[in-house]
């Protein structure tokens, strides 16, 4: 904690106009903006075991102030978003300076997160990837029938809050197809199943950072995060990418690019 | 073809086509010119492009029952929009995978590249594709909507 | 330059979820949940993430307004609750106090509906009251 106020401190003094981080509030984790005229407020800045969407509040406060460098508190998967906010035109990556905190452990293992780390960090140790999803790995195993039956009975539990939506950091959208009238019909609960969610879904390639956000956000409990893992394995193997991996090129529904795939890679 | 055309028992299959306007409709004119006989269980949707054909449309006709979707474009290189072409089977794919994943029958939905020369083909692909969703029975979307 | 978030809880219902209210630069811009609130763990229904679209809504009431020759005029709300205890006394006096009646809300605090219906029972002498909630 003392290393990371000491960090944001000096990064305050010399570097960046505004900090985005948490601070303690009424015994609760908030987002926060230090910034350079308040450095007391630093007495209350904490990492947190709690994760919140930090990169949208930075675009939020940095769609306000363009101009301005701010430093923002990233994990492995933040750190992940911010190159691919910088590659979807949402922000500029020079005037956001990442502060690190590596994810311990037992986050890493709850996230079947492959790199719980971002590229240099203050806080935390590193600890390795795990490159195989037991999610995956278990739905995968079922039969057809039981895919389906398990899907449709997660999705029927959806009451439509779009808290998954509202809450993904990779959501930048200022008209949302989900919002569409002749899309999904409105005054109808679960909405659309499967096509609320499988929507979701194929807009979340080539953007989802896999942070977990949404699921924990669904208050029914959905595994949103197993199907958007899923999409990111499928945008792998198909295209070789690698969501935030590295700064250069863009996203494979993004561009046309070159055919790789033949008809009978499409129709087996 | 005339067994096929009298249908089998059991249901008869809701198939919508997306046809770019340029190649496989043609074709599917071609055929029809040509007096080709394939099973009318097949609604085509004329657009300009497959490039148009979002994943929202093709995830609607499902929900909505279709058993079975067929998207037909230009061949690679052929695309009156250049390009198009490229778009729509890294779509398709994704959703194919995406389907897959979900406990659908991915089989259901299909891409193929039809000239509008080739009215042989699309009469050919129709029937196929017409079979294939019958051996497959009713989308369980059709059942439960 | 100020960004906060207002630790606050939806007034929608009866649960109570606890949630942000994302202020920038003194307007309000967006909600969060509040990950770490022991009622909602982060979760919230499709009212509490749009609990900030009254605030600042244009049709908003910013003062009391009282109807004056068939027109609405704004007054103060010392102005107001005059001419309510009046108005009350007056129809208390006349008709009894059985020909007021007096309904709570569930947007209101507990403590607040107990305040009215002491007002109801206690100061006006009357038993009808009712919730919008049947409570």
């Amino acid at each position: 904690m003392k290393a990371m106020q000491e960090k944001v401190r000096k990064l305050l003094e010399e570097k960046i106009d505004g900090f985005i981080g948490l601070k303690m509030e009424h015994g609760h984790p908030a987002p926060f903006l230090f910034s350079r005229e308040n450095l007391d407020d630093l007495e209350g800045l904490v990492v947190g075991d709690v994760r919140y969407p930090l990169n949208k509040t930075l675009l939020r406060v940095a769609g306000q102030y363009p101009d301005l460098t701010f430093g923002v508190m990233v994990r492995g998967c933040d750190e992940r978003g911010l190159t691919e906010l910088s590659r979807w035109n949402q922000l500029h990556r020079e005037r956001v300076v990442p502060v690190g905190v590596a994810c311990p452990p037992e986050l890493a293992k709850l996230c079947e997160c492959y790199k719980p780390y971002p590229a240099e960090w203050v806080v935390g140790d590193k600890t390795e990837g795990i490159t195989e999803s037991k999610r995956l790995v278990s739905v995968e195993n079922m039969t057809q029938e039981k895919r389906l039956q398990h899907w449709m009975k997660h999705f029927n539990k959806c009451i439509k809050c779009y808290g998954c939506r509202n809450i993904c950091p990779m959501c930048f959208c200022e008209v949302c197809s989900l919002e569409d009238r002749s899309f999904i019909v409105t005054g109808k609960l679960p909405p659309e199943n499967p096509t609320f969610h499988l929507s979701r879904a194929v807009h979340m390639v080539g953007r989802c950072i896999d942070c977990g956000l949404c699921e924990e956000a669904c208050p029914s409990n959905i595994p949103v995060r197993t199907l958007y893992k899923k999409v990111n394995e499928i945008v792998e193997k198909l295209f070789d990418y690698k969501t935030g991996e590295s700064p250069e090129g863009k996203s494979p529904l993004n561009m046309l690019g070159e055919v790789t795939l033949e008809l009978s890679d499409v129709n087996k | 073809m005339v067994k096929e055309m009298e249908g089998t028992e059991g249901f008869e299959p809701k198939i919508i086509a997306f046809l770019c306007n340029w190649c496989s409709y043609g074709g599917a004119d071609l055929a029809g010119v040509s007096r080709m006989q394939y099973p009318a269980s097949t609604r085509t949707v004329r657009v300009m492009c497959t490039a148009t054909i979002s994943p929202h449309h093709i995830l609607k006709a499902f929900q909505k029952g279709a058993d079975g979707v067929l998207v037909g474009g230009c061949h690679i290189g052929d695309c009156h929009y250049m390009k198009g072409n490229y778009m729509t089977i890294k779509r398709v794919a994704i959703l194919k995978e995406l389907l897959r994943f979900t406990g659908f029958q991915e089989e259901r939905l299909y891409l193929d590249w039809i000239s509008s020369a080739e009215g042989v083909k699309f009469a050919e692909v129709i029937r196929s594709f017409t079979q294939k969703i019958k051996d497959l029975g009713p989308s369980h979307l059709r059942i439960t909507y | 330059m100020e960004y906060k978030t207002v630790l606050t809880t939806c007034g929608y219902c009866g649960c109570g979820c606890g949630l942000y209210l994302e202020v920038l630069d003194g307007q309000l811009v967006g909600i969060q949940p509040c990950k770490t609130d022991s009622v909602s763990q982060g979760g919230l229904c499709i009212k509490g993430w749009n609990i900030d679209e009254f605030v600042q809504h244009s049709e908003r009431l910013t003062s009391p307004l009282i109807k004056k020759d068939g027109q609405f005029t704004k007054a103060t709300w010392d102005e107001a609750l005059q001419y309510v205890a009046d108005t009350f006394k007056t129809i208390k006096e006349e008709k009894g106090p059985d020909s007021l009646a007096f309904l709570c809300s569930a947007k209101c605090t507990n403590e607040e509906n107990y305040l009215l219906q002491k007002l109801a029972r206690a100061a006006v002498g009357t038993n009808n009251v009712d919730h919008c909630a049947r409570l």
